[in-house]
């Protein structure tokens, strides 16, 4: 059943997909997580609770292998610790 | 080729219409179904632009936004600024949802979260859509090429919970619809059969009448439709039709007897003289007389073929204004002559101007008739009135005598074709001057009263009225 509705979907749609072979994200990796916990830790209110927390679970997540989640803790982190007041 | 009676016009040949089409049932219901569907469209498109329409307008402004703020941003900081603009973005996108790619002339990727730089995409400012890996899922994304010097750059938008939402939409939408067309299958059904059943009386009717049994009638039900307007109409038209036809029967019968006695008499009267006649001056005398009698029955087909005219309205046509007064002087003068021969008086009251609307010969034939009939039963001595006048809304013309008057039983039929009081068997006359002046009137859209000239006296004597409505 569901099969049938993705026709009147994609029908609708104005664009045509473009490509055959979908676009890989290098977004997904062991080195992206890395990349984020380096920029983490760069941030000024990274050490409060916080990002701190959050930044953790996601380095722990990561170094299990969930990369997906572990990236969105370490995104959610560096946003929390931008909207940190900064310490004077 | 003779035509026959039977033979009935014919349209057009086509070809004939599948059988269900060609109920008018089926018709209206499906142009029930046409509408409902339209209308059921018509809401599914507003529903449809206002929800997975919103979303995609929404993605496109904030690609759009987000491109041209990255374009700002290369603009004040040049490449290197614009590739951290786009790492910080893809760092603080925890809904991992932005796409981003930055490659330099020669495709080497600078910044972004896309491995390459996809195929056949189009030139800057191009809009697409394609598939993305995301943790071994495939989704679909939208993406807004822009070219910068030396760079070329990607800016889009993961599109899988959107296209959820539309795939789930899709199936409401699509179980929405099937409702809809399924109750309007079934409102369809039901408006057939209601119709079907509304017609049956008015289509038994109609089959009765045309197996030759006219007393049938249309039932007419207590809620006063549009469907029992129509059995009312029908039948109206039955009832007419039905008078009609016992109107044609009796006039058929009355020629058949009333005119069969003077052409039997004229016949005999000939057969007489040509077996006894003495010489050839009695055979032409003979003759002569037959003659008479024939101009007669010829005069009698002239009457009738006269009241059948104005029953029928065919002298309509004739219609013109016209001063009714003179018409009127116009008859008193020629009947005047033959009042004065039997010593009766003929008084006319009558107005200067009277405007009517009307056929004048016919007009002047009714009160010819009227005239005559009263001088013929008039005793000597005897007045005969003229008179016209108007009301607030008729026009009133009466013509009285002091003869015998008519008995009610009389008055009942007097106006009916050929009919003879008992008293006037032994006046001349065809029995159709009455009858000629209720068809005028009735064409005139009037009607004519037979009273008692002089209620109370003996003899009452008759007056005839014409009312005529005003024009």
């Amino acid at each position: 059943m569901r099969w049938l509705l993705v026709l009147p979907v994609s029908a609708i749609a104005v664009l045509p997909i473009q490509s055959d072979r979908p676009l890989r994200m290098t977004t997904e990796s062991a080195e992206y997580c890395r990349t984020l916990a380096a920029r983490l830790a760069e941030t000024p209110q990274a050490t409060a609770e916080l990002p701190r927390g959050l930044g953790e679970e996601g380095r722990h997540l990561c170094s299990i292998g969930h990369y997906r989640s572990g990236i969105a803790r370490l995104r959610r982190a560096i946003r929390a610790a931008q909207a940190e007041p900064r310490r004077s | 080729m003779a035509k026959t009676m039977s033979e009935r016009p014919r349209v057009a040949a086509r070809p004939a219409a599948p059988r269900l089409l060609q109920s008018a049932g089926f018709r209206f219901a499906l142009l029930f179904v046409a509408i409902f569907s339209v209308a059921a469209g018509f809401l599914v498109a507003v529903l449809w632009w206002a929800t997975a329409g919103a979303l995609d307008r929404q993605t496109i402004a904030a690609i759009r936004t987000d491109a041209t703020s990255l374009v700002e941003r290369y603009r004040e900081q040049g490449s290197t600024g614009l590739a951290e603009a786009i790492e910080e973005r893809l760092a603080l996108d925890a809904q991992n949802e932005t796409i981003y790619l930055l490659v330099d002339g020669e495709g080497r990727r600078l910044a972004g979260n896309l491995r390459d730089w996809p195929t056949a995409i189009g030139e800057d400012g191009a809009w697409f859509r394609t598939r993305i890996q995301h943790d071994g899922a495939v989704a679909e994304a939208r993406v807004h090429r822009r070219d910068l010097p030396g760079l070329r750059l990607l800016v889009g938008r993961d599109e899988s919970e959107r296209v959820q939402l539309r795939l789930l939409l899709t199936e409401g939408v699509a179980w929405s619809l099937g409702t809809v067309l399924l109750f309007a299958g079934v409102g369809a059904a039901l408006i057939r059969r209601a119709l079907q059943v509304r017609m049956r009386p008015a289509v038994a009717t109609a089959l009765g009448i045309a197996g030759g049994d006219l007393t049938h009638r249309v039932p007419i039900s207590p809620q006063g439709d549009e469907f029992d307007r129509l059995g009312a109409s029908m039948n109206d038209m039955l009832d007419r039709i039905a008078a009609l036809m016992s109107g044609l029967r009796g006039v058929s019968d009355a020629i058949a007897h009333d005119l069969r006695t003077p052409i039997a008499r004229a016949r005999a009267k000939l057969e007489e003289s040509l077996n006894t006649a003495a010489g050839e001056a009695e055979l032409r005398a003979a003759m002569e007389e037959g003659i008479a009698d024939l101009d007669n029955i010829t005069r009698v087909f002239q009457a009738l073929l006269r009241i059948a005219e104005a029953e029928a309205g065919a002298r309509r046509a004739a219609f013109a204004p016209l001063d009714l007064p003179e018409v009127l002087r116009d008859a008193a003068e020629f009947y005047e002559a033959m009042a004065e021969a039997r010593e009766q008086r003929l008084v006319t009251s009558l107005p200067e101007h009277l405007r009517l609307v009307g056929d004048r010969d016919l007009l002047l034939q009714a009160v010819a008739n009227l005239l005559d009939n009263a001088i013929k039963f008039t005793p000597q001595g005897g007045v005969i009135r003229l008179a016209a006048r108007e009301t607030e809304t008729l026009i009133e013309i009466s013509v009285s005598d002091s003869g015998p008057g008519l008995s009610p039983r009389d008055r009942a039929h007097a106006l009916e074709r050929f009919f003879r009081a008992d008293s006037s068997r032994q006046m001349p006359g065809s029995g159709l001057g009455l009858s000629l002046v209720r068809a005028v009137a009735q064409l005139h859209a009037g009607e004519a009263l037979l009273l008692d000239a002089n209620p109370g006296a003996d003899p009452p004597g008759l007056r005839v009225v014409l009312r005529l409505p005003k024009p």
